[in-house]
């Protein structure tokens, strides 16, 4: 188990609903929170949870189509500087984020490079992990979509 | 043996018992107990409303811990079915809001119609917390 694991779940239950997790590919980086989602961590922020849903229920950068669409949040994300790219391949002077779609081609989960190469998530309530790209691909989050990046703050 | 032959409950006349020692009380409370439970087991006694506020909420964490999604958190059945029980569950969700702030914001408001979150508190859960806290105060709620 990852440091600061807190009361939410250990590995091997990751593993067991996140097939594509194995001891040795991921570690948790957090306690468990309820402050911020993964859309916010990737985002950068862990204070509010982001979602397209009308009223004040959840924050969406205003301007952008209140609507579950993968070109909705592409456009949450150009809001703070994000552009579509065409590969999650580490980039010197970058920052990339990937974006997670269901069967349906519904938005269900972003993930934010690191430094590292690797990526780092929120999982709903739970806790941050570091993991590899498609170690969160399957039946919970669905498929990487699209990766977005932009250029980083020195 | 089929469905038609089994026997009714037994409808003793208790008050024609006497009662004349504490050694027939003794004897007598557990067979009343237990005609009590024959009649009305847990399996089929209605639950209370904080039963069943508790037993939707628990299941409703566990389904949705991994999910980001706000829709899928409200549409979820068993968050209809808190919003399904009316204004009896808003004593629940403020006290579980206090416990531990949670995404219980969207029940309240489809139940009250009320909605205290300050626009620039948008999904700052602690604050939409407080705000809704607030508000039940001012209704004068107890919870």
């Amino acid at each position: 188990m990852g440091q600061g694991a807190g009361a939410g779940l250990v590995s091997n239950e990751l593993e067991s609903i996140f097939p594509h997790l194995t001891p040795f590919n991921h570690s948790i980086t957090s306690p468990v929170s309820p402050d911020y989602n993964c859309i916010a961590w990737a985002a950068g922020e862990t204070d509010r949870w982001w979602w397209p849903l009308a009223g004040s229920f959840a924050y969406w950068p205003s301007n952008v189509p209140v609507q579950e669409t993968l070109d909705a949040f592409i456009k949450a994300f150009g809001s703070i500087g994000f552009t579509p790219c065409g590969n999650a391949v580490i980039e010197q002077g970058h920052e990339k984020v990937a974006l997670y779609v269901d069967e349906n081609g519904k938005p269900t989960h972003a993930a934010r490079q690191r430094p590292n190469g690797r990526w780092t998530s929120k999982l709903g309530q739970g806790q941050d992990i570091e993991h590899e790209l498609d170690g969160l691909t399957g039946a919970v989050y669905g498929v990487v979509a699209q990766v977005l990046k932009r250029p980083i703050d020195e | 043996m089929s469905a038609a032959t089994v026997p009714a409950p037994m409808a003793l006349d208790y008050a024609s018992i006497s009662r004349a020692s504490s050694e027939h009380d003794v004897l007598m409370d557990p067979w009343i107990e237990a005609e009590e439970h024959y009649r009305y087991p847990v399996t089929r006694r209605p639950l209370s409303d904080a039963e069943k506020f508790y037993s939707l909420a628990e299941a409703w964490r566990l389904d949705v811990r991994f999910t980001s999604s706000l829709t899928q958190m409200i549409l979820h059945p068993t968050y209809q079915r808190i919003i399904g029980m009316g204004v009896a569950a808003v004593p629940f969700l403020l006290r579980e809001l206090e416990r531990k702030p949670d995404h219980w914001f969207w029940a309240l408001h489809a139940i009250t119609g009320a909605d205290p979150v300050k626009p620039e508190d948008r999904g700052k859960l602690r604050k939409m917390a407080e705000a809704w806290l607030t508000w039940g105060k001012e209704q004068g709620l107890a919870w």
